[in-house]
């Protein structure tokens, strides 16, 4: 009962996943800023944002349905946080691992963007409804080529459990260059799933506000930004989990920081995608997704196929 | 409360995101906002970010004197800022009404429709200049330990 409870609030719960995600999102701001020749935010900029936002006044419109207004943010907190304590961190194996639990860990992430639907399309203003719809458009085209890409790499293991993908790559490390396509397209999904630049059409500041969250002012909005990194920390630490599961068997310690570490880089690699792209409209979105990124996920999928077909006999 | 009190005056200086609206201004005051928001100034060194949305915003950044008709507009951008609040009036035209002062369609400075905490006179007033009030406004906020209601 206390185990769980520490297993849930401090670590790697609520606590180190909230300061994580805040410590990633400083690192992707200040990587953008000086990609673009400027000093960036100090380190403890987000930690300021937070605290600020903690202490402002909450408005809630006087259209808007205060319950699910207020109710949505928790929501998408909630299951952000959830899904890390399935996520293997070291020693190849989650807190509370079983068999199925990649399939979860993708239906938790798919419940945030649900949730700022939700709080979107309550709070009644023009721009947060065009935002929500926007976002669930988008959720049809970037879920189907995240969970085909994802679904392949554990296809070649032949689990769906991500203990079983992790010692599966530990034992054939090699391995994890047949998926290279795959997680390629898994990192351009995810940056979809993120509404991050290019796919930031939901939020996009220059046509519609703030989208999503233009109605909300206060605790709820940190709530919504702390859910946003924490989706970033876990996306990537799913992307490594999944794909990168090399060095699983190191010592405690070694083996968590080569996953902060992994988790790092992934993280790096979408601020750089978000410095040199710009946004696309949504239809371009979608045509993207379902013309390309389908594709290759087919592509990747039937070549795992094969493979085990061929190392497997 | 004391130490609570002090985190959150901290947080409120490290991250003031500001909203720029235009009550009537030429034009040119806007041009230095968006110039002092460019990498060259680089204000994200200080916290600041533009927002789109008064729900998101700390400070309200205004140009131009206020006119009749953007009167009842720019209080009611004003009251949909969540408190604490401050308002930033950029330029003479803001500060006081410059030229425009006693025309028949301008109410005057921004003051005169609701309380500004900074006044930052020039015409234009220079990218560094504004930097400068923002950061005196914060300094401000750090000795008196405030709100933000200015009486």
């Amino acid at each position: 009962m206390f185990e769980s409870l520490f297993y849930i609030l401090i670590f790697p719960g609520v606590l180190f996943v909230s300061v994580f995600g805040l410590a990633a999102e400083v690192m992707d701001r200040k990587i953008y800023a000086r990609l673009q020749n400027r000093v960036g935010p100090p380190w403890f900029q987000t930690v300021a944002d937070f605290i600020k936002l903690l202490g402002k006044e909450d408005i809630v419109p006087i259209d808007a349905n205060p319950r699910m207004f207020r109710i949505a943010p928790l929501f998408a907190l909630t299951s952000a946080v959830t899904v890390f304590l399935y996520i293997p961190l070291w020693g190849a194996q989650s807190l509370f691992s079983f068999n199925g639990d990649i399939i979860m860990v993708l239906y938790l992430l798919t419940v945030p963007t649900l949730a700022f639907f939700v709080g979107g399309w309550y709070s009644t203003s023009l721009f947060a409804r065009i935002g929500s719809v926007r976002a669930v458009t988008q959720l049809f085209a970037y879920e189907v080529p995240l969970f085909m890409s994802i679904l392949a790499s554990a296809l070649l293991a032949n689990t769906w459990s991500m203990k079983e993908i992790a010692s599966f790559y530990t034992q054939h490390p090699y391995y994890c260059f047949f998926n290279i396509i795959g997680f390629a397209v898994a990192l351009v999904s995810l940056l979809g799933k993120l509404e991050k630049v290019p796919f930031d059409i939901p939020e996009a500041e220059t046509e519609i506000v703030a989208g999503i969250f233009t109605e909300y002012s206060g605790r709820l909005l940190g709530i919504l930004r702390l859910t946003i990194d924490i989706e970033m920390v876990v996306g990537s630490a799913l992307l490594a989990a999944v794909f990168f599961p090399v060095g699983m068997t190191l010592a405690p310690v070694i083996g968590f920081l080569l996953f902060i570490v992994k988790v790092l880089i992934i993280v790096a690699i979408m601020a750089l995608l978000r410095t040199v792209v710009a946004r696309l409209r949504i239809d371009q979105m979608i045509d993207f997704c379902w013309k390309y990124m389908v594709p290759m996920a087919v592509c990747q999928l039937l070549m795992n196929l094969v493979l085990k077909g061929i190392l497997f006999r | 409360m004391e130490v609570v009190k002090k985190i959150m005056t901290w947080a409120r200086i490290k991250s003031p995101w500001i909203l720029h609206f235009n009550t009537g201004a030429c034009n040119a005051c806007d041009i230095e906002i968006i110039a002092a928001l460019t990498p060259r100034y680089d204000l994200e060194r200080f916290g600041v970010q533009l927002k789109g949305t008064p729900r998101h915003a700390d400070v309200l950044v205004c140009s131009g004197a206020v006119t009749r008709q953007i009167e009842d507009r720019l209080i009611r951008i004003y009251e949909q800022m969540p408190e604490p609040k401050f308002v930033v009036a950029v330029g003479t035209c803001a500060c006081s009404g410059g030229v425009f002062d006693g025309c028949y369609n301008v109410m005057g400075g921004i003051k005169s429709v609701i309380p500004v905490s900074a006044f930052i006179p020039g015409c234009p007033a220079s990218p560094k200049a504004i930097i400068d009030g923002v950061a005196k406004l914060l300094e401000s906020l750090e000795e008196k330990n405030d709100t933000g209601r200015k009486s």
